[in-house]
């Protein structure tokens, strides 16, 4: 029997709610070994197989083709590989799990509104500080791609993988690009959104891995359960 | 000639005479490139750190590499520099590993002679590889820094311009934004710069930033009221008329470099020391290189602020094959304490490689 295999988050709210959706289409997922097994089981499908992965993992697997679909964040998907997004399907977004990347500079930079005021304080940067402009993110790709989008060529990035919007206060970097759902952590930082800083809006998504191989048995079964889900 | 004779010929070029020939490590510290050339560049670079933590990275180019070693034996020093081997980087049309040759000339006082080397050694890597029809393009960082000096603008803009030059649609960008400015900012009008900087330096204090390892409260103040004169003091449309003008010149040379004048007269500018300079250049392309079809592209250059005077790509059908430069800042932004004049051209082997095996 041709089976293809579902990944969906470990943990949390996100996982709650993977689980909803699924349910809400007569897809129960069962999780025989108990609620820390890392495995599952959709009665009403079982040609498709369960596992519980890290929302990262689950980016990284979809890329490389080793699962077939999965839900994870979308902003995932553009930080684990520069080409990721080309490598999956978008088939369904979730509008759950929403965060924007977004790009947030000290709210003392009051001559600071947006990207391009940005542009023209990282080109005199250099020449007044000896150094470049420096960014705090862990959202690498996400960052090169939007800073080069307008034109900003002048600065580095500082990875950070943990209390990001504390950097500029730390003197780690000036500015930050970094994920937000409410605000609230930037503002308690002294940091504030630029105008058009909003990198990505993004939100849980439901994808399928283009790496994966796709015989046709393998592709009815993943169309099957797609138009259950709707 | 078989492809392992046509290699042993392309090092003898690069080895020939006076030329010293190096092999710098491949593995090497990655933050002198990001030191030079910011993070752009940083994308296409092969990362890989130690189990100490150390960063490094594989070589993506052998100028870099050579110019520093360069400075141990003084900055000053003539020396010739050849190379062959290994570089790598991320690209979109071939795998990140390919080889690549070339030749550094450093602190060679006759900038013309020592262009003549290169130009001479680019024409027969092409030959030695049998690489027909090629094009060349030209531009010059010269001529675009000598019109930038030139144009009446508030300084402010200058350095923001010149930062711009070699990526068009950043350049444009700007442009535009310049040619329409958005609305002042809003705020306190007629505060006094002190004030202002008052403010944000209590902002600061607030937020646990310190007013010196970043941008100063007096340096947010200053462009805060450059940002609110914008509406007043901006920069002259028949300016931004100009250089997009000049901009966007390109075409067969000497009609192009004609064009050129002729736009800057127009509006005041006299460019003839440096179009002198350059057609002094375009002259050494056709004659000891025996390239006749150049192309002048007024928005050509890389954009690396330690390039000077001119630069050159020479392409086939399978893309870039040599591109080359002067580029007499790199010394100086590497610890030199003056410019040391500089040219030097890589010539792209696989591609070359691939077009003599058809």
């Amino acid at each position: 029997m041709s089976s293809i295999m579902l990944a969906l988050p470990s943990k949390g709210r996100l996982q709650e709610q993977a689980m909803e959706l699924f349910a809400a289409s007569g897809l129960t997922i069962d999780r025989p070994g108990g609620a820390r097994s890392y495995l599952g089981e959709m009665a009403a499908m079982p040609d498709v197989a369960v596992r519980f992965l890290s929302a990262s993992e689950i980016a990284r697997e979809l890329i490389r083709g080793t699962i077939d679909l999965g839900i994870t964040g979308e902003d995932l998907i553009h930080e684990t590989a520069e080409q990721g997004p080309e490598q999956v399907d978008i088939v369904k977004r979730l509008g759950f799990g929403r965060a924007d990347v977004i790009v947030a500079i000290p709210d003392a930079w009051v001559d600071v509104t947006d990207m391009d005021d940005l542009s023209d304080v990282a080109a005199d940067f250099r020449a007044r500080h000896g150094r470049w402009l420096r960014v705090a993110t862990k959202y690498v790709n996400l960052t090169r791609r939007h800073f080069a989008r307008h034109g900003i060529a002048e600065y580095r990035i500082v990875e950070s993988l943990g209390a990001t919007e504390a950097a500029p206060a730390s003197g780690a970097a000036d500015l930050i690009v970094d994920i937000t759902s409410t605000g609230s952590t930037l503002k308690a930082n002294g940091l504030r959104i630029l105008g058009d800083g909003v990198m990505l809006e993004s939100e849980a998504v439901l994808m399928v891995a283009r790496n994966a191989d796709w015989p046709g048995p393998r592709r009815a079964v993943l169309d099957r359960l797609l138009s259950r889900l709707g | 000639m078989s492809a392992e004779a046509r290699r042993e010929a392309l090092k003898a070029l690069v080895s020939a005479d006076d030329i010293a020939f190096v092999a710098p490590p491949i593995l090497i510290p990655p933050a002198p490139y990001f030191d030079l050339a910011g993070e752009e560049f940083g994308a296409r670079m092969i990362l890989t750190s130690a189990a100490d933590g150390a960063d490094f990275c594989l070589r993506p180019d052998f100028t870099l590499p050579i110019a520093m070693r360069h400075l141990e034996i003084g900055a000053g020093t003539p020396a010739a520099y050849g190379y062959l081997g290994p570089i790598f980087r991320h690209r979109a049309d071939g795998p990140a590993e390919f080889d690549q040759a070339g030749i550094e000339l450093l602190a060679h006082e006759d900038a013309g002679s020592a262009l003549d080397r290169i130009v001479a050694f680019a024409r027969a890597t092409l030959d030695l590889y049998g690489a027909g029809a090629t094009s060349v393009r030209v531009g010059s960082i010269e001529i675009f820094e000598a019109l930038l000096a030139a144009c009446d603008m508030p300084d402010v803009w200058r350095p923001r311009i010149r930062a711009r030059f070699g990526h068009p649609e950043a350049m444009g960008r700007l442009l535009d934004r310049l040619a329409d400015p958005h609305a002042p900012m809003p705020g306190p009008e007629g505060m006094p710069q002190r004030a202002i900087a008052e403010w944000v330096g209590e902002l600061m204090a607030t937020a646990g930033l310190s007013p010196t390892e970043s941008r100063s409260p007096e340096e947010i103040a200053a462009r805060y009221l450059e940002k609110q004169a914008l509406k007043a003091a901006h920069v002259p449309a028949p300016t931004i008329d100009l250089l997009r003008g000049c901009l966007s010149i390109s075409g067969e040379a000497d009609t192009a470099l004609t064009a050129l004048d002729a736009r800057a007269r127009q509006a005041g500018i006299d460019l003839s020391a440096v179009l002198g300079v350059t057609r002094a250049r375009l002259d050494q392309l056709r004659t000891t290189g025996g390239f006749d079809r150049l192309v002048f592209d007024a928005g050509f250059s890389p954009r690396l602020d330690y390039y000077t005077g001119v630069t050159f790509e020479i392409s086939g059908p399978r893309g870039v094959l040599v591109s080359g430069g002067q580029y007499d800042r790199l010394l100086r932004r590497l610890g030199a304490r003056e410019d040391i004049p500089a040219v030097g051209c890589a010539v792209w082997v696989d591609r070359l490689e691939g077009g003599a095996a058809q």
